[in-house]
């Protein structure tokens, strides 16, 4: 059966499928995460279900999922895999819920709740020739509190695309390792450039997204440099076990974001917002 | 003004962590699982509640180590910052 291991550190992640359609939708889910030969630590399955109609996705330690349409058995396992990377060990680092994006040779930590809309602004940055460490999960390691990139797909409104011509017409194209599931697209970073990995370090700006604050032209405001770092901290989601290993997440992190400067966006235009963190960087 | 609840020595509890983040601090409670953002006013007075310092030693500390900060405020701004840090549990 063709299967295809990657590496979510330290997870190595196996997925298999013996049906073709299948097999290739699989090669989106992650699609930018590097290849691994290692034993797998967790293992994934995409076959079609008994009878031929819809699919059915495996996953460790819980029940079958399905049948139901590719889209719908994909969007689970890629659900599924972020789970269960996030609540595995993660040795000697953490995972937060933030995008991160290097512009010039700075990075910036993207923050804000669900929908409020990391993930539309990582993508316009990436258009314009960014690197990224990710739209909604970053990594950060305690050792030497810097933070590093992790290979998963950018989750798109399909109505943000219009704002969006390269990547609108990557998915147009049906370029590997995009996939619409679930009413979103899946863009995978490396079907938008090949080097769209930036280097790990630490952060010299945290911009804040709220979704309450899209009224007028997209700008940035300075913010509290303390509040945003509080901030950050909270977004970590990797379960600490105990006071102490809180304690050392919580500092390390703080001590990645010594050098931070914060802002917060303001307007309903990422494009706007891109193009002004963009002039901040270089000021 | 003396603070109700603040010692003439007050002393932070050993256990926080201070941390400079941008152009603030954070002293991060872990007991409470905690973050508080101080300004760098109330980040020297917390460094100079060690139990040995009277609020003149610490007047005169922050007047050495904040130049900018207007004398005339110094009394009001340990008091608050002292008020805080006893309503938030951080002193001893």
């Amino acid at each position: 059966m063709p299967v295809r291991r990657i590496a979510v550190a330290p997870q190595v992640l196996e997925f298999a499928s013996d049906d073709p359609v299948a097999e290739g939708a699989l090669a989106a889910l992650y699609h930018a995460a590097p290849l691994s030969t290692a034993v797998p630590t967790l293992r994934y399955g995409l076959r079609r279900a008994s009878g031929g109609t819809g699919y059915v996705a495996t996953s460790p330690d819980r029940p079958p999922f399905g049948p139901a349409s590719l889209g719908d058995a994909w969007a689970y396992l890629e659900w599924r895999a972020t789970e269960d990377v996030l609540n595995a060990p993660a040795d000697g680092g953490v995972f937060l819920h933030a995008g991160g994006v290097e512009i010039g040779s700075r990075l910036a930590l993207i923050v804000g709740d669900s929908g409020a809309g990391k993930s539309t602004l990582v993508a316009h940055l990436m258009q314009r020739g960014h690197r990224m460490l990710g739209d909604d999960l970053v990594r950060f390691a305690t050792a030497d509190a810097r933070f590093s990139a992790v290979g998963r797909s950018l989750k798109l409104d399909p109505n943000s695309l219009s704002s969006m011509p390269l990547i609108a017409r990557t998915c147009s194209s049906a370029t590997v390792g995009t996939l619409l599931a679930a009413g979103c697209w899946y863009v995978s970073p490396a079907a938008i450039r090949r080097t769209w990995q930036a280097p790990a370090g630490r952060p010299r700006a945290v911009l804040l997204l709220d979704a309450a604050s899209r009224q007028g032209p997209g700008r940035l405001e300075r913010s509290s440099d303390g509040e945003a770092a509080v901030y950050v901290t909270q977004k970590v989601l990797t379960a600490a076990d105990g006071a102490a290993a809180r304690k050392d997440v919580t500092v390390r992190l703080l001590d990645g974001l010594a050098d931070v400067t914060a802002y917060r966006a303001r307007g309903g235009d990422p494009a706007a917002v891109a193009e002004a963190l963009e002039r901040e960087a270089a000021a | 003004m003396i603070t109700t609840g603040v010692t003439q020595r007050p002393a932070a509890r050993p256990d926080l962590v201070l941390r400079r983040v941008g152009s603030e601090w954070v002293v991060y409670d872990s007991a409470r699982a905690k973050a508080h953002v101080l300004n760098l006013t109330a980040a020297v007075i917390l460094t100079y509640c060690d139990g040995t310092n009277e609020r003149s030693s610490i007047a005169e500390a922050i007047a050495r180590e904040v130049p900018d900060l207007d004398p005339t405020r110094i009394k009001d701004d340990i008091d608050d910052a002292l008020r805080r840090f006893a309503d938030e549990g951080l002193l001893q």
